[in-house]
């Protein structure tokens, strides 16, 4: 074999995960619209194949996943496979079996190819995202998410209101990337290159101080991710889109913007991995630039979504105002940062809570899913009035996962808030002291909306007069159960995940 | 065994919440079969208990029979050496006295409830016994976790079950009385979470502790060497605030009357007897030997006044209440007042006083709620104006009632007398002036239960209309009460007769603790270290060393508490029966 085909093979290796589920996406975009009439019509259950494949492609993936281990080297190039990659293609993969499963039915026979096939696309997206050691690359990576996302969220269910969200995230999409792209060129102008490693070594060197412009290009950064995250305040479209589109599209945005806008603001600002050329603590890095701004985010997102939650009526509305504060949660790890000598530092946490907050949040939305009826979903928290006598066994495991994103013990939620205390009180600066008692404030005012859900399911009398067939989405239910598999079994045994991270900020 | 102990009834509720009996009886004999497995097995555990030799590791807090088992193991990357440090929290169970006994009772009451539950329960009857037994299973591992955080899980988790209860099968206003309950409780423990993590972090980074999580290690280390004076009252309060609110103390009680009065029966008994337990019992494992000048200098001042205006105030609250429950309810509120203030007198008495209280407190207002709820479940009134005379009527319910509140209010012979005078006496010795005030809470106490029993039981015959006639008759306790009231009054005659056993098995638990607070007064100022060679000890124990063996010449140096408490009573007794 000569040495370039070596090489190839080498390579190819390593991105394995991504070539079979890229390789699957393309299976089913070309061999989909064979299987469909002239008419869109295509035969009955042919989704059902559809799914099973990219089931099958994720599960492929995962097993090579599994396979490969964290490149310790460091790298100049424009991917980098370390352990922060590692670990997030770990939790996509896992997130795209789950939302495989809850889109399993959402489809029409005659789009379930393009829909898993975008599924399929979005994971090796994150995937890329969690990899991309230059900013070039990241933000292509951001792309291949969002694009796919725009049509997910209008496949589904295709009438006005999920018209209108899609055309508002899809504006309001493009208009942060804009705002991203313009940060990067900042920073490109200020440093001469676009590879992040190379990007700290020119700016740790710099002989002089950093221009005041080095500030604006974090800023930007930060604005721009921050739609992806929904952090106050680029949080307005998140009630909006997530009431308009239908519930399956809800549950990818509350969970995959999420992951991608976090790793790209841990790559850019806290740079974990690029530690070789360290100098000496204290470690400057992006974040040192813009602390009070990601401090002021975190608090405001967190009283916002929170506080705004409150007053739901519409579940979903509810759900996106939750997952708003859960981002404010997140930001709170975010701007604590590494550190040295804490039990747990604040990357450590965020992450730890980013997978968390995934399986509970999606396994929420996987709920809705399997009880909404034909033709009409979820939508008031009403609906869900008496559920605990209708379907006891989806009360439960609904009420676990609300009772894990209020922070109640024994759910992965409670671990997942005492890392981000742990964190957020050892860094021991006044600022952060304010950072963990402002998220306990948050944590009891979130208990009351939360519980006010399992109140309608477990206490409300069942309104009369309903009872069509609801629950029939059994993928869901897979999906479900697999969520609250993660939810519970991360309390019991958190230690293989927390030692994966470990090694992310070691 | 402990493990076990936790899993029985866990492993009850899920068998029931899975396999959905349709047949209602079934429910709740296999409810009733777990629950006197689970005291069953808390009885084989005192027998291995007081099978033990004495102990023999250092420090207040002694476990025994201990389990412990990884959960979540914290690498530290320290900041100048490149050798990682570990700080692990673990599933880390064990026993010592004064658990035990809490255990036991937390068993008892659970059969009492079943069995009283056994037809006033006809709706949701399998989820009732699967929340009855999750609950059942919570409370018995907040008294076995020995590890700080697994203490709070089980603390916290106790609010989900009992929500459901009060909610679901509650009073008219449940949702509120449940709602309000889960929140106010909530916001107490979210703060002792904060207090809990900055204690942590601040042993595990500043004092280099290896185990900062275990109750234990972290007992015995700062029984060495104390924190700063003003960081122990800042954790003090922030410690605190969730188990003020759940004992509940003075102002922070108003979630009880409610959620009480909206219970059901069981759930009634379970929250009086066991629930605010945890508030003292978590003052007890945590506050005191953790923040000993913090007790000192704050705590007295504040809990102790705090609880006996909860005496006074809870004594008038019930004095006017004419719903036998919400009497019931506030009397809660004064007799924990008494336990707090004999844990806050900081002695070997006081605080045997204040674990007797607990525990009697535990049985006669358990009894108290089950007879109320077998009342209402007769007359389906609880107003002491719709009812009167009942003595003519229900006589075998009504000496018991008489009987319950002779205990509760602290008759000597009975249960009552034993804590209440033990934590007086020890106030008395500390602050007399606290003693002599809280003194008049037993007046009181006697004064608003006697006025119930004349009402309510004594005097002309009253009743509901239409009650008491052919179609609703009304019938005396029978065999199923019985059997869930006869082993509480038992046990209530034995220990108001022969506290002995009960004093004994939490006497080395009682002096560990209050060996703390042995100083001079003047001494409470300044964090004061221990002798050189204890803080060599002590180095030895802070490296994460489980249980270390305590020098043969420290044992034995204090006089048993047995012994200083008996005489006292056995005068007091005398001088009351005269």
């Amino acid at each position: 074999m000569s040495e370039a085909a070596r090489n190839i093979a080498n390579s190819l290796n390593i991105i394995l995960p991504e070539a079979v589920l890229v390789a699957t996406a393309c299976v089913h975009f070309l061999f989909g619209p064979f299987l469909v009439t002239d008419t869109g019509r295509a035969t009955a259950r042919v989704r059902h194949r559809w799914g099973g494949l990219a089931l099958a492609a994720l599960v492929t993936a995962g097993w090579f996943w599994l396979s490969t281990t964290p490149l310790a080297t460091e790298p100049a190039g424009p991917f980098r496979l370390d352990a922060l990659t590692w670990f997030v293609r770990g939790v996509s993969i896992a997130a795209g079996v789950v939302l495989v499963l809850i889109n399993w039915n959402q489809y029409d026979d005659a789009f379930a190819a393009e829909g898993h096939a975008l599924l399929l696309l979005i994971v090796s997206g994150v995937n890329l995202a969690a990899a991309a050691n230059d900013l070039v690359g990241l933000f292509l990576a951001l792309e291949l998410v969002s694009i796919p996302t725009y049509v997910l969220l209008y496949l589904p269910r295709r009438d006005a209101a999920a018209q209108e969200a899609t055309i508002k995230y899809f504006l309001l999409s493009i208009f942060s990337s804009a705002i991203l792209l313009y940060g990067f060129s900042l920073l490109y102008g200020i440093a001469g290159t676009t590879n992040l490693t190379a990007l700290y070594k020119a700016l740790w060197n710099a002989p002089a101080a950093f221009p005041p412009v080095l500030v604006v290009a974090v800023v930007t950064i930060v604005a721009g991710l921050s739609f992806r995250v929904t952090a106050v305040p680029f949080h307005f479209y998140a009630p909006d889109v997530f009431q308009g589109a239908p519930t399956s599209g809800a549950a990818l945005l509350s969970f995959v913007p999420k992951i991608v806008g976090f790793v790209g603001l841990l790559r850019i600002l806290w740079s974990p991995g690029v530690k070789d050329a360290l100098p000496e603590p204290p470690i400057w890095t992006l974040a040192s630039e813009g602390l009070p701004l990601l401090w002021i985010l975190a608090v405001a997102t967190m009283f916002l979504g929170n506080l705004m939650a409150l007053v739901q009526t519409n579940i979903k509305r509810l759900l996106a105002y939750s997952s708003i504060a859960h981002a404010g949660y997140m930001l709170v790890g975010l701007t604590v940062g590494r550190q040295r000598n804490a039990a747990a530092d604040g990357i450590e946490a965020l992450l730890f809570y980013l997978a968390v907050y995934g399986a509970m949040t999606v396994g929420v939305f996987a709920a809705l899913i399997f009880l909404s009826r034909p033709g009409r979903s979820v939508e008031s928290i009403d609906d869900l009035a008496g559920l605990s006598r209708r379907r006891p066994v989806v009360a439960l495991l609904l009420a676990i996962f609300l009772f894990s994103l209020t922070g109640l013990p024994p759910t992965a939620g409670f671990l997942g808030k005492l890392n981000l205390f742990l964190a957020a009180w050892s860094r021991g600066t006044i600022d952060s002291y304010w950072l963990a008692g402002l998220m306990g404030v948050n944590a009891a005012i979130g208990a009351w909306y939360y519980l006010r859900i399992v109140a309608v399911m477990y206490l409300q009398p069942e309104p009369a007069g309903t009872h069509e067939s609801e629950g029939t989405e059994w993928p869901a239910l897979v999906g479900m159960v697999l969520c609250v598999i993660a939810t519970v079994g991360l309390f019991v045994s958190p230690e293989w995940l927390w030692n994966v991270i470990e090694r992310v900020s070691a | 065994m402990l493990p076990f102990l936790i899993l029985l009834p866990f492993s009850a509720a899920i068998l029931l919440a899975v396999l959905r009996f349709s047949d209602k009886s079934l429910v709740r004999w296999v409810s009733l079969l777990a629950s006197v497995a689970t005291l069953l097995l808390s009885l084989v555990l005192v027998d291995q208990y007081r099978a033990l030799p004495a102990a023999k590791s250092a420090g207040p807090v002694k476990p025994r029979l201990e389990w412990q088992h990884a959960w979540l193991t914290y690498q530290i990357p320290p900041a100048d050496s490149p050798e990682m440090r570990e700080v692990s929290c673990e599933f880390y169970l064990g026993v010592d006295g004064i658990s035990v006994l809490l255990i036991v009772l937390t068993a008892l009451l659970t059969v009492s409830c079943v069995l009283v539950s056994w037809s006033s329960i006809s709706e949701r009857v399998t989820e009732f016994h699967a929340c009855l037994l999750v609950l059942e299973a919570g409370l018995i591992g907040v008294f076995c976790a020995f590890d700080l955080l697994l203490f709070y899980v089980f603390f916290e988790f106790t609010l989900i079950p009992l929500f459901l209860l009060i909610g679901i099968w509650g009073g008219t206003r449940r949702r509120y009385a449940a709602g309000k309950f889960f929140i106010y409780t909530l916001a107490g423990s979210v703060v002792t979470l904060v207090g809990v993590v900055a204690f942590v972090l601040h042993l595990s980074t500043v004092a280099n502790l290896g185990r900062p999580f275990s109750i234990p290690v972290v007992a015995f280390a700062l029984s060495q060497d104390p924190l700063p004076v003003s960081l122990q009252w800042g954790l003090f309060l922030a410690v605190s605030a969730g188990f003020m609110i759940k004992v509940p103390l003075f102002p922070f009680h108003t979630w009880l009357p409610l959620a009480h009065v909206e219970a059901p029966t069981a759930g009634s008994v379970l929250l009086a007897g066991v629930l605010l337990k945890l508030g003292s019992y978590g003052f007890l494992r945590i506050c005191l030997p953790f923040f000993p000048n913090a007790c000192v200098s704050v705590g007295v001042p504040l809990v102790a006044v705090l609880s006996l205006i909860g005496i006074i105030y809870g004594a008038l609250c019930a004095l006017s209440q004419t719903d036998i429950k919400k009497l019931v309810a506030y009397s809660s509120v004064s007799h924990l007042g008494f336990c707090m203030l004999g844990m806050f007198a900081l002695n070997p008495e006081g605080i045997t006083g204040s674990v007797m209280q607990m525990i009697n407190h535990g049985l006669s207002t358990g009894a108290l709620f089950l007879i109320v709820g077998m009342l209402y479940e007769r007359y389906h009134t609880r107003e002491l104006r719709d009812l009167g005379g009942l003595m003519a009527r229900v006589p075998l319910l009504g000496w018991t009632m008489v009987f319950v509140c002779l205990s509760s209010m602290g008759l000597p012979g009975l249960n009552g007398f034993v804590g209440e005078f033990l934590a007086l006496i020890g106030m008395f010795k500390a602050h007399p002036v606290y003693a002599a005030i809280g003194a008049s809470g037993v007046v009181l106490g006697a004064w608003y239960l006697l006025r119930m029993l004349e009402i309510g039981f004594f005097g002309p015959l009253r009743e509901p209309a239409g009650s008491g006639d052919q179609h609703h008759p009304i019938r005396d306790m029978n065999l199923r009460e019985l059997l869930a009231l006869a082993p509480i009054l038992v046990l209530c005659v034995a220990i108001g007769v022969y506290p002995k056993p009960i004093l004994k098995m939490i006497e080395p638990d009682v002096q560990g603790v209050a060996k703390l607070y042995e100083r001079s007064p003047t001494s409470w100022d300044q964090a004061t270290a221990g002798t050189e060679s204890e803080v060599e000890f002590s180095k030895v124990a802070m490296r994460g060393v489980h249980s270390v063996e305590e020098p043969a010449s420290k044992q034995n140096r204090t006089p048993s508490i047995a012994v200083q408490v008996e005489p006292a009573m056995r005068q007091a007794t005398v001088e009351v029966g005269q």
